[in-house]
Protein backbone atom coordinates (compact mmCIF):
# COMPACT_ATOMS: atom_id res chain seq x y z
CA UNK A 1 0.00 0.00 0.00
CA UNK A 2 3.06 2.49 1.02
CA UNK A 3 4.62 1.81 -2.28
CA UNK A 4 1.33 3.13 -4.23
CA UNK A 5 0.49 6.17 -2.13
CA UNK A 6 1.68 9.02 -3.40
CA UNK A 7 3.01 11.65 -1.21
CA UNK A 8 1.07 14.67 -0.34
CA UNK A 9 3.04 18.03 0.37
CA UNK A 10 1.37 21.33 0.67
CA UNK A 11 2.80 24.56 0.64
CA UNK A 12 1.52 26.90 3.72
CA UNK A 13 1.58 30.49 2.59
CA UNK A 14 2.26 32.17 5.46
CA UNK A 15 1.57 36.01 5.06
CA UNK A 16 -1.71 37.46 4.57
CA UNK A 17 -0.76 41.23 3.87
CA UNK A 18 -1.52 42.76 1.04
CA UNK A 19 0.92 43.06 -2.15
CA UNK A 20 3.03 39.80 -0.30
CA UNK A 21 5.58 38.47 -2.79
CA UNK A 22 5.63 35.29 -0.93
CA UNK A 23 2.73 34.49 -2.76
CA UNK A 24 5.01 33.79 -6.04
CA UNK A 25 7.22 32.17 -4.43
CA UNK A 26 4.37 29.85 -2.69
CA UNK A 27 3.13 29.10 -6.52
CA UNK A 28 6.80 28.48 -7.45
CA UNK A 29 6.98 26.21 -5.39
CA UNK A 30 3.87 24.26 -5.30
CA UNK A 31 4.40 24.26 -8.95
CA UNK A 32 8.13 22.87 -8.75
CA UNK A 33 6.27 19.95 -6.73
CA UNK A 34 3.85 19.33 -9.21
CA UNK A 35 6.64 18.60 -11.64
CA UNK A 36 7.40 15.27 -9.76
CA UNK A 37 5.21 12.02 -10.26
CA UNK A 38 4.18 10.29 -7.12
CA UNK A 39 3.83 13.49 -5.33
CA UNK A 40 0.26 15.66 -5.22
CA UNK A 41 0.54 18.99 -3.24
CA UNK A 42 -1.47 21.92 -2.75
CA UNK A 43 -1.69 25.86 -1.74
CA UNK A 44 -2.92 26.75 2.12
CA UNK A 45 -3.22 30.63 1.91
CA UNK A 46 -3.45 31.23 5.50
CA UNK A 47 -5.49 34.40 4.51
CA UNK A 48 -8.44 32.18 3.75
CA UNK A 49 -8.66 30.31 6.83
CA UNK A 50 -11.50 31.54 8.78
CA UNK A 51 -9.68 31.04 12.16
CA UNK A 52 -11.02 33.13 15.50
CA UNK A 53 -8.67 34.92 17.69
CA UNK A 54 -10.49 35.17 20.54
CA UNK A 55 -9.22 31.35 21.56
CA UNK A 56 -5.96 29.56 20.30
CA UNK A 57 -5.02 26.18 19.77
CA UNK A 58 -6.70 23.14 18.90
CA UNK A 59 -10.31 25.29 20.20
CA UNK A 60 -10.24 26.72 16.99
CA UNK A 61 -9.15 24.05 15.01
CA UNK A 62 -10.32 24.44 11.08
CA UNK A 63 -11.57 20.48 9.97
CA UNK A 64 -10.33 21.28 6.58
CA UNK A 65 -7.00 23.04 7.53
CA UNK A 66 -6.82 19.91 9.76
CA UNK A 67 -7.52 17.24 7.34
CA UNK A 68 -5.25 18.56 5.32
CA UNK A 69 -2.16 17.98 7.50
CA UNK A 70 -3.54 15.03 8.19
CA UNK A 71 -3.03 13.48 4.47
CA UNK A 72 0.28 15.50 4.48
CA UNK A 73 3.85 13.49 4.61
CA UNK A 74 5.15 16.70 4.59
CA UNK A 75 5.07 20.40 5.14
CA UNK A 76 6.51 23.11 2.62
CA UNK A 77 6.60 26.49 4.86
CA UNK A 78 7.16 30.13 2.75
CA UNK A 79 7.60 32.73 4.91
CA UNK A 80 8.45 36.04 4.87
CA UNK A 81 10.45 37.65 7.41
CA UNK A 82 8.85 40.63 9.38
CA UNK A 83 11.52 42.19 12.12
CA UNK A 84 13.64 39.15 12.16
CA UNK A 85 10.23 36.87 12.85
CA UNK A 86 7.05 35.15 11.33
CA UNK A 87 3.61 36.14 10.78
CA UNK A 88 1.82 36.54 14.32
CA UNK A 89 -1.13 34.57 11.87
CA UNK A 90 1.34 31.70 10.58
CA UNK A 91 1.50 30.88 14.16
CA UNK A 92 -1.82 31.41 15.56
CA UNK A 93 -2.73 28.69 12.05
CA UNK A 94 -0.11 26.32 12.86
CA UNK A 95 -0.85 25.98 16.76
CA UNK A 96 -4.23 25.17 15.93
CA UNK A 97 -3.23 21.34 15.04
CA UNK A 98 -0.67 19.12 16.87
CA UNK A 99 -1.20 15.43 16.04
CA UNK A 100 -1.70 15.83 12.66
CA UNK A 101 1.90 16.99 12.18
CA UNK A 102 3.62 13.96 14.22
CA UNK A 103 7.08 12.41 12.67
CA UNK A 104 5.90 14.60 9.61
CA UNK A 105 8.92 16.63 7.21
CA UNK A 106 8.85 20.05 7.11
CA UNK A 107 11.06 22.43 4.56
CA UNK A 108 10.81 26.20 5.20
CA UNK A 109 11.29 28.53 2.32
CA UNK A 110 12.34 32.31 3.69
CA UNK A 111 11.40 35.45 1.69
CA UNK A 112 12.86 38.77 2.13
CA UNK A 113 12.84 42.51 0.73
CA UNK A 114 16.62 42.51 1.94
CA UNK A 115 19.63 40.42 1.09
CA UNK A 116 19.10 37.63 3.62
CA UNK A 117 16.48 35.92 2.38
CA UNK A 118 14.68 35.10 5.45
CA UNK A 119 17.37 33.58 7.64
CA UNK A 120 16.56 34.81 10.16
CA UNK A 121 13.26 34.04 10.23
CA UNK A 122 13.42 30.52 9.79
CA UNK A 123 16.20 29.99 12.44
CA UNK A 124 13.61 31.50 14.66
CA UNK A 125 10.90 29.06 13.02
CA UNK A 126 12.80 25.99 14.17
CA UNK A 127 12.06 25.42 17.54
CA UNK A 128 8.70 25.97 16.86
CA UNK A 129 8.70 23.20 14.50
CA UNK A 130 10.42 20.74 16.95
CA UNK A 131 7.51 21.31 19.36
CA UNK A 132 4.87 20.73 16.87
CA UNK A 133 6.37 17.11 16.23
CA UNK A 134 7.60 18.32 12.67
CA UNK A 135 11.28 17.37 11.55
CA UNK A 136 13.32 19.86 9.54
CA UNK A 137 15.60 19.40 6.69
CA UNK A 138 18.41 21.04 6.33
CA UNK A 139 18.43 22.50 3.23
CA UNK A 140 16.70 25.72 2.66
CA UNK A 141 15.47 28.37 -0.01
CA UNK A 142 16.04 31.58 0.54
CA UNK A 143 14.58 34.54 -1.42
CA UNK A 144 16.69 37.79 -0.80
CA UNK A 145 15.77 40.56 -2.80
CA UNK A 146 12.30 39.49 -3.68
CA UNK A 147 11.37 42.11 -5.93
CA UNK A 148 14.29 41.42 -8.13
CA UNK A 149 12.82 37.75 -7.81
CA UNK A 150 9.68 37.94 -9.22
CA UNK A 151 8.23 40.32 -11.55
CA UNK A 152 5.18 41.97 -10.16
CA UNK A 153 2.27 39.13 -12.21
CA UNK A 154 5.00 36.77 -10.14
CA UNK A 155 7.35 35.65 -12.93
CA UNK A 156 10.32 34.20 -12.30
CA UNK A 157 13.31 36.13 -12.91
CA UNK A 158 15.87 34.50 -11.78
CA UNK A 159 15.68 30.83 -12.72
CA UNK A 160 18.78 30.00 -10.51
CA UNK A 161 15.90 29.23 -8.07
CA UNK A 162 14.61 26.46 -9.67
CA UNK A 163 17.91 24.79 -8.94
CA UNK A 164 17.54 25.58 -5.59
CA UNK A 165 14.21 24.60 -4.99
CA UNK A 166 15.04 21.28 -7.12
CA UNK A 167 17.76 20.25 -4.01
CA UNK A 168 15.49 21.30 -1.10
CA UNK A 169 12.93 18.78 -2.75
CA UNK A 170 14.41 16.08 -2.98
CA UNK A 171 15.70 16.05 0.60
CA UNK A 172 12.26 16.82 1.17
CA UNK A 173 10.45 13.61 -0.66
CA UNK A 174 13.29 11.44 0.72
CA UNK A 175 12.75 12.67 4.38
CA UNK A 176 8.90 12.56 3.60
CA UNK A 177 9.67 9.10 2.30
CA UNK A 178 11.40 7.88 4.97
CA UNK A 179 9.48 9.71 8.13
CA UNK A 180 6.28 7.64 6.43
CA UNK A 181 7.60 4.40 6.54
CA UNK A 182 8.92 5.18 10.49
CA UNK A 183 5.25 6.17 11.45
CA UNK A 184 3.54 3.57 9.82
CA UNK A 185 6.63 0.46 10.63
CA UNK A 186 8.70 1.05 13.08
CA UNK A 187 6.67 1.46 16.50
CA UNK A 188 7.77 2.61 19.89
CA UNK A 189 8.66 -0.56 22.03
CA UNK B 1 -6.89 12.18 12.91
CA UNK B 2 -8.70 10.76 15.31
CA UNK B 3 -7.93 11.07 19.23
CA UNK B 4 -9.89 7.80 20.29
CA UNK B 5 -9.63 7.53 24.35
CA UNK B 6 -12.01 4.69 24.54
CA UNK B 7 -9.60 2.09 23.11
CA UNK B 8 -6.66 0.72 25.85
CA UNK B 9 -3.87 2.83 25.88
CA UNK B 10 -1.57 -1.12 26.27
CA UNK B 11 -3.39 -2.93 23.62
CA UNK B 12 -2.72 -2.44 19.68
CA UNK B 13 -4.59 0.55 18.41
CA UNK B 14 -6.99 0.02 15.80
CA UNK B 15 -6.93 2.48 12.96
CA UNK B 16 -10.63 4.40 12.76
CA UNK B 17 -10.05 4.57 9.03
CA UNK B 18 -9.62 0.95 8.08
CA UNK B 19 -9.43 -1.23 10.68
CA UNK B 20 -5.96 -2.57 10.27
CA UNK B 21 -3.93 -2.79 13.43
CA UNK B 22 -1.54 0.86 13.84
CA UNK B 23 1.94 1.21 14.90
CA UNK B 24 2.63 3.15 17.76
CA UNK B 25 5.48 5.65 17.03
CA UNK B 26 5.19 8.66 19.28
CA UNK B 27 4.58 9.51 22.72
CA UNK B 28 3.94 13.41 23.84
CA UNK B 29 3.20 15.13 27.02
CA UNK B 30 0.72 17.31 25.57
CA UNK B 31 -0.06 20.81 27.21
CA UNK B 32 -3.27 22.86 26.96
CA UNK B 33 -5.54 19.87 27.69
CA UNK B 34 -8.23 21.13 29.79
CA UNK B 35 -8.38 20.79 33.59
CA UNK B 36 -11.90 18.19 33.20
CA UNK B 37 -9.40 15.73 31.38
CA UNK B 38 -6.61 16.25 33.64
CA UNK B 39 -8.81 15.03 36.42
CA UNK B 40 -9.89 11.63 34.54
CA UNK B 41 -6.28 10.57 34.43
CA UNK B 42 -3.14 9.61 37.12
CA UNK B 43 -3.07 12.70 39.76
CA UNK B 44 0.88 10.87 40.79
CA UNK B 45 1.68 11.50 36.68
CA UNK B 46 4.73 13.88 36.54
CA UNK B 47 3.50 15.10 33.25
CA UNK B 48 0.08 15.77 34.86
CA UNK B 49 1.83 17.70 37.80
CA UNK B 50 3.35 19.94 35.42
CA UNK B 51 0.25 20.69 33.42
CA UNK B 52 0.20 17.88 30.45
CA UNK B 53 -1.06 14.50 29.66
CA UNK B 54 0.97 11.81 27.61
CA UNK B 55 -0.59 11.07 24.57
CA UNK B 56 0.47 8.11 21.99
CA UNK B 57 0.59 8.72 18.50
CA UNK B 58 0.01 5.93 15.93
CA UNK B 59 -0.16 5.87 12.72
CA UNK B 60 -1.94 2.88 9.92
CA UNK B 61 0.49 0.52 8.00
CA UNK B 62 -2.28 0.14 5.40
CA UNK B 63 -4.00 3.40 4.75
CA UNK B 64 -1.32 5.96 6.47
CA UNK B 65 -4.66 7.08 8.94
CA UNK B 66 -3.01 8.21 12.25
CA UNK B 67 -4.36 8.67 15.51
CA UNK B 68 -3.87 9.01 19.24
CA UNK B 69 -5.10 8.18 22.48
CA UNK B 70 -3.77 9.13 26.06
CA UNK B 71 -1.38 6.98 27.70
Amino acid sequence: MEATRPLFIPVILGTARMGRMSLHAAQLVAREIGQHSGVDTELVDIAQLPLPTNDAGEAIKDPVFAATMDRADALVIVTPEYNHGYSGLLKHVLDSCLKEYIHKAVGIVGVSAGPFGGTRVIQNLLPVMRELGLVTIFWDVNFSSVRKVFALDGVLLEQDYRWRIDKFLKELFWMAKTLRHGREHVALD
Amino acid sequence: MANTSDQKASGKMICPRCGAGMNHHCDKPVYGASPHELTEHDPDNVELLSGGLITQFHSCPNCGAAASRNA
